[in-house]
């Protein structure tokens, strides 16, 4: 860690009064209604950026993550708390507002995506911790006059031995003056050996909000004043809006968007989301749209197959010459489709734009951005602009981008009044920014050992780095090759290529992002060359892993856990992937049952090394969130468009896994240390490809083409 | 203007006359505990109980709900420790927690229909989607409740 970095992060310079969820009291319908969870009590203290301390000796970390699921609120709380030295019984958490002071310490950006919140928070986190802890102890040195060397922190009190007596002050009492003491730069950490609380399972802080009732998602923002907006989007992508229609009666405004129309009313959301849906507005759609097709959007992918000049993401040898040269061959092209990202809670956000102000409330991944945007949108400086980060009702990946934020700010600019925005959830699945389709082609040889002695993979997949303006037209998008190179298994020789795919279908980062389409493609060919070389596939990953103990530890934890070696139940099979990603190792073992197009998922068996783990029972829950969003993925998952209308657009036609298609899952959480991998995404990239490998195994049918099956209908 | 019955209190509400319950509990009543997720019953994060029975309120106007007893999530129980809610915080259920506040209410209801239900009776009426994939632990959480 780069303390000179931290040191300009951890001054109070520049902080902006939090306080982010405690926004006080709105009389909405005769109801008092709480907008937050944290409760006020007494006076408190920020004893540096990340640490607040109330006179009831209460500790509030502050998070400069979204709290989407993944249990960050904890996570982060808990390695602030330990070298704090805090009394875990006492500690709560607040979402930070979006201030420089919160960026991540390694991506130096206030986002929350690439599993990036504990691999970027923890080391910086750990010097806040301790340096609010020398702070306290610096503030009971001074009180008592002795050297602050003298003073012991220990479980939410400062003591020490004056005169032959023992003195304690508690962390409430010691804060205010703590709080006016130079932060400093280097503390002495906590030896690892005597940590309390990182590494421990502790209880989740914001499981009471979370079943009662209480806890604000920013759907259920309520500000004084506000006014419920909904949108209609130009139902073909890419179309703008001709003619802003008439004001509905009933409505208090119309406001034009680019592509979309908001109405405003002044009831509530359901009223809006009426009118918004009989709204009939004039739109200009381009020729181009009937390119916006799923067909015509695969027929040129195979097109571009054949024919495109690649850009290189990877290149060792000559793959070309020893699979040529090999004594046996694969040629397989895998297809993925488009997939929505259905987060529960539909897109929304809430804004009050005056002319000097915007304060905003949002369900956002990307609190720093939505302070840029609405400096953008407003004209007004970064000092005038609040950000709330409430919690998400999920994430996945769509509450990074900006759209619905840029939509709410500019009708709140419109009327000069608070605005709460929300997306129906036909909104929400016809104007997502989907995760890109691809086709891909893996050649690969053997030798007469079955070792890979030539591996080529093209990819064609549109780019969301170029459709962002991030990466030029003819640049390998690192989004879309990740989970393609520099795989473990190091081929003696070797070609990753990129095509871009131009399909201009919004695209975007959907739970990690590449590998859910090339761990795919990896795993599936992997198999397959398993099979061509009549070799286990347990057996020919372990061979390839031979020299990555690391990788080997997970492998061979995932096959013990799914009972690789046993019996399979007569009707059952299992198939096994791998995947190393996000600073993590994961392996799944996959068991089925069944037969050819009908089967049900037994039970995913899943080990993962992290290194440093700081709160065992997340990391297990993240790989069970992930294992189910890799089922629904695989099994069903598919956005199709039609001149440019997406389809479908609701839960009855976009099947998700439900209870009754649960399968047992067994997590294995390997602590191998030394370094801190991420966890919200790893889980998802080695279902698609174990299910299709154990589905391979049960019926002697390969299915290289997602999802694998049609997805059922629920009745409406 | 009608009179719902919300957790135990009156409320006279001027709401149209095909209103969802949803929208009338959310944002008239200012009880946010009951989300929106499709609007079509098929996600059942806005169930709430009508008498006693789970009902997808996003669907049902409010004006069928005169009359009836309506319990949301924050009319569970006072204090948040109805045993379904510690059992949910027991087995460490929620991520995002959009969904739980339907999930949490299915499960109260059927245990209060039938106190002697099986754990796969009860979760096996569970309909509710859960997008972050907490069913395994809602299953646990039922089981550690049933026994």
């Amino acid at each position: 860690m780069d303390n000179a970095l931290l040191d300009a992060r951890l001054t109070r310079r520049g902080f902006l009064r939090a306080g982010a969820l405690v926004v006080g009291y709105a009389t909405l319908g005769g109801v008092p209604h709480a907008i937050g969870t944290a409760e006020a009590a007494g006076s408190s203290a920020l004893v540096n950026a990340w640490v607040r301390i109330g006179s009831d000796n209460s500790v509030a970390v502050l998070i400069g993550s979204a709290e989407m699921g993944q249990g960050v609120c904890t996570s982060l709380a808990q390695i602030v708390a330990d070298e704090l030295q805090a009394d875990w019984t006492r500690v709560t958490f607040e979402f930070a507002p979006a201030a420089p002071a919160y960026a991540n310490f390694v991506t130096h950006a206030q986002l929350t995506g690439g599993s990036m919140s504990v691999r970027g928070y923890y080391a910086g986190l750990r010097v806040a911790g301790a340096a609010a802890r020398e702070m306290l102890k610096s503030a009971a040195a001074l009180a008592w006059g002795v050297p602050a060397s003298a003073c012991t922190a220990t479980n939410g009190t400062v003591t020490a031995i004056v005169g032959g007596v023992t003195k304690s002050m508690t962390y409430g009492a010691l804060a205010p003056a703590a709080a006016t003491l130079p932060v400093p730069a280097s503390p002495p950490l906590t030896p690892d050996s005597a940590l309390r609380f990182i590494g421990h399972s502790l209880p989740r802080l914001d499981l009471a909000a979370k079943t009662t009732g209480a806890a604000v998602f920013g759907i259920d923002v309520r500000v004084p004043g506000m006014a419920y907006a909904a949108i209609k989007h130009c139902p073909q992508l890419g179309g703008t809006l001709a003619v802003l229609p008439k004001k509905p009666s009933g409505a208090t405004a119309i406001v034009g968007l680019d592509n979309a129309v908001a109405v405003v009313v002044e009831d509530t959301t359901w009223h809006a989301i009426q009118l918004a849906r009989n709204l009939k507005p004039t739109w200009t759609i381009p020729s181009s749209v009937a390119d916006l097709t799923t067909a015509t959007i695969m027929t040129e992918a195979k097109s571009l197959m054949a024919s495109a000049t690649p850009a290189i993401a990877e290149s060792v040898g000559n793959p070309a010459a020893a699979i040529a040269a090999a004594k046996l061959q694969l040629d397989a092209t895998y297809d993925v489709p488009y997939l929505a990202h259905a987060t529960l809670e539909p897109l929304n956000c809430t804004a009050s734009v005056t002319r000097t102000s915007c304060e905003i409330w949002a369900p956002t991944q990307a609190a720093g951005i939505v302070a840029q945007t609405a400096a953008t949108l407003t004209g007004l400086p970064l000092s005038a602009i609040t950000v709330h980060t409430t919690f998400l009702g999920g994430g996945l990946g769509r509450k990074f981008e900006q759209d619905f934020i840029a939509q709410a700010i500019r009708v709140s600019q419109a009327l000069m009044r608070p605005v709460k925005l929300t997306w129906s959830r036909e909104e929400d699945f016809g104007n997502d920014q989907y995760r890109p389709m691809a086709l891909a082609r893996v050649q690969a040889g053997l030798d007469a050992t079955g070792a890979v002695v030539g591996w080529r993979n093209r990819i064609v997949s549109p780019s969301i780095l170029f459709q962002r303006g991030w990466v030029g037209p003819n640049d390998v998008d690192s989004q879309a090759v990740d989970g393609a190179i520099d795989l473990p298994y190091g081929f003696a020789t070797r070609a990753v290529e990129y095509v871009r795919h131009t399909a201009e279908i919004p695209v975007g980062f959907w739970r990690s992002v590449g590998f859910s389409i090339n761990t795919f493609v990896v795993e599936s060919a992997i198999d397959e060359l398993a099979t061509l070389a009549g070799i286990d596939p347990l057996a020919f990953r372990q061979r390839l892993l031979a020299n990555d103990a690391r990788s080997l530890g997970v492998l061979n934890a995932a096959a013990a856990l799914g009972g690789w070696n046993t019996p399979v139940p007569k009707g059952h099979a299992r198939g096994i992937a791998f995947c190393e990603g996000f600073g993590s190792t994961v392996a799944q073992v996959i068991e089925i049952a069944g037969k050819a197009g009908s089967i049900s998922v037994v039970r995913v068996s899943c080990a993962i090394d992290c290194g440093t783990v700081i709160n065992p029972d997340t990391v297990a829950a993240q790989m069970e969130g992930g294992i189910v969003q890799g089922l629904g993925a695989a099994l069903w998952g598919k956005m199709t468009f039609t001149n440019g209308v997406a389809s479908p657009r609701n839960f009855n036609g976009y099947a998700m896994v439900r209870m009754r298609n649960m399968p047992q899952v067994a997590v294995t959480v390997l602590a191998s240390g030394g370094f801190v991998g991420g966890v919200g995404e790893p889980g998802v990239p080695p279902v698609a490809p174990a299910l299709a490998n154990a589905y391979a195994r049960l019926t002697g049918i390969r299915l290289r083409s997602l999802p694998m099956f049609t997805a059922p209908r629920s009745g409406d | 203007m009608i009179t719902l019955n919300v957790n135990g209190t009156n409320y006279q509400v001027n709401a149209g006359s095909d209103m969802p319950l949803l929208w009338v509990i959310r944002d008239i009543l200012g009880l946010t505990g009951t989300k929106y997720g499709c609007g079509i019953e098929q996600c059942g994060a806005c169930t709430v109980l009508v008498d006693g029975h789970p009902q997808k309120s996003c669907d049902m106007d409010a004006t069928e709900a005169v009359g009836r007893k309506i319990t949301t999530i924050e009319g569970l129980s006072a204090t948040g420790t109805h045993p379904v809610q510690l059992a949910w915080i027991a087995n460490q259920v929620p991520q995002c927690g959009y969904c739980q506040s339907g999930m949490i209410l299915c499960v109260a209801a059927a245990l209060a229909r039938n106190p002697k239900a099986k754990a796969t009776d009860i979760t096996g009426e569970l309909e509710n989607i859960c997008a972050c994939g907490t069913y395994q632990r809602i299953r646990n959480a039922v089981k550690s409740i049933t026994g």
